[in-house]
């Protein structure tokens, strides 16, 4: 409480004050003596003139107090207006400025390669699109990406789709009416595919020649990966080719003859091809007839699956494209037996014949 | 009258908080350093080794009676947390 806020008549009030006075010069004598004996020991003791120097170093160091300078006389915007010139491009940059420019002049910062990265990934975007698709033809085997981000997240996800513990239910095929979708089929195709409404014809033609192409139903995008992509079917390819080409379009490629079987693990060589024999001759489901129409394309090999089967991640090796399951492979074709020893590898559920004898016809 | 207060004021523990509080802005005001520059006066005019406690105070005391440190009255007074004087 405050002493100006108590009732007080006039005398009391003149004592109080009196009073307050008299504390008030106590505490101030009590503060003097207390510095007395502070600076009467420093002088004993030895340390009182201790931040003293000589006169001349004094004057030297003595506090400024002009405008425009700093305690200590400097002026401090004095870089402001100075110009350097470059060593690299012998332009003249302002101080401030110097060192950032610097450094993306060297090519040699943090910042500076990270920015040139970026742009070289957007370059390589915008080049890419517009290329030929002829041409990136080895590269484009499961490799295509939409940017260079997303190469990393493509094949990490085309790992994943091959491994042995993915059951069989995962192995829906895309881009199909009512299929049951799950996680991981999103996840694939949302960074492999291409919309096809942007490009035109000729691109889509070129595109279709050497990719997948089956559109996602989840994304309208286009497949990116090989002609015999696991996740597709050949009946999916034509139909999307029919529909983005017309009914004339060319038909689907099939360079090696690659098929795949269920759970088949080939025993021996000789009874694969006798089996071989046999799946050549008989149509077994009217997709696969459907896909009989399809002729050979002579850049990609591709693996036909029917529809029934569940899709198998595979990715295509070498010049053979990879086994699935166990592989019925056609005669003669060294690929063949690169796809078997991949296909001993991995037990599929068992297919149905393979869709894609009478292209085989075409090969044999 | 005034003895009580005092005794009061110290059984309290108010006398050393106002004290500590007087320093404080004694010191904030510059008042402190004013005394010390007297000081240095006063022990350069007596020579370095003879001065004694008694010279200092008697030299400053009055002087820090009389600097510009009245304002501080009131503001002492008005400090936060002040108790009422008591005894009457």
């Amino acid at each position: 409480m405050k002493m100006e806020d108590m009732p007080l008549s006039g005398p009391d009030n003149t004592k109080l004050e009196s009073l307050v006075h008299d504390i008030y010069s106590e505490l101030v004598e009590d503060a003097c003596l207390g510095l007395c004996f502070e600076v009467h020991r420093a002088v004993k003791q030895g340390y009182f003139f201790l931040d003293e120097t000589d006169q001349e170093s004094m004057k030297e160091f003595e506090i400024v107090d002009q405008p425009g300078v700093d305690i200590f006389g400097q002026v401090y915007n004095q870089w402001k207006n100075k110009e350097c010139e470059c060593p690299n491009c012998k332009r003249l940059i302002a101080a401030s400025r110097f060192a950032p420019h610097l450094e993306k002049c060297l090519g040699m910062g943090r910042n500076s390669s990270r920015i040139a990265n970026r742009r070289l990934a957007s370059n390589n975007n915008m080049s890419k699109s517009e290329s030929d698709q002829e041409d990136n033809d080895d590269l484009n085997d499961n490799d295509w990406s939409y940017g260079a981000e997303k190469k990393a997240k493509k094949r990490k996800s085309d790992k994943n789709q091959n491994s042995p513990r993915r059951s069989k239910s995962m192995k829906h095929k895309n881009g199909e009416l009512g299929t049951i979708v799950t996680s991981e089929p999103y996840k694939y195709n949302f960074n492999t595919g291409i919309s096809y409404e942007t490009l035109g014809p000729d691109e889509v033609r070129s595109l279709l020649t050497t990719q997948c192409g089956v559109i996602s139903e989840h994304t309208k995008k286009m497949c990116t990966r090989s002609q015999r992509c696991p996740q597709h079917t050949d009946e999916q390819r034509r139909a999307v080719r029919v529909f983005l080409l017309g009914p004339s379009a060319p038909t689907l490629p099939d360079a090696d003859p690659v098929v795949e079987n269920d759970g088949f693990d080939i025993p021996d060589g000789q009874t694969l091809m006798s089996r071989l024999q046999w799946e050549d001759s008989s149509d077994i489901s009217p997709t696969d007839s459907a896909s009989s129409k399809a002729s050979t394309n002579p850049s990609d090999s591709r693996r036909p699956k029917k529809k029934k089967r569940p899709s198998l991640g595979l990715n295509s090796g070498g010049g053979g494209g990879g086994g699935g399951g166990s592989s019925s492979l056609t005669g003669g074709s060294s690929s063949s037996q690169s796809n078997i020893s991949l296909s001993t590898k991995k037990k599929r559920p068992k297919l149905s014949a393979p869709s894609i004898p009478s292209i085989y016809d075409d090969l044999n | 009258m005034k003895a009580a207060v005092n005794q009061k004021l110290t059984e309290m523990g108010e006398r050393d908080r106002l004290k500590e509080l007087l320093r404080a802005k004694l010191t904030e005001c510059g008042w402190k350093d004013q005394m010390k520059a007297h000081c240095k006066e006063v022990i350069k005019q007596k020579g370095l080794e003879h001065v004694t406690v008694e010279d200092l105070v008697v030299e400053i005391t009055p002087k820090g009676r009389g600097t510009d440190h009245c304002c501080l009255t009131s503001a002492l007074i008005t400090a936060p947390g002040r108790p009422p004087s008591t005894s009457r």
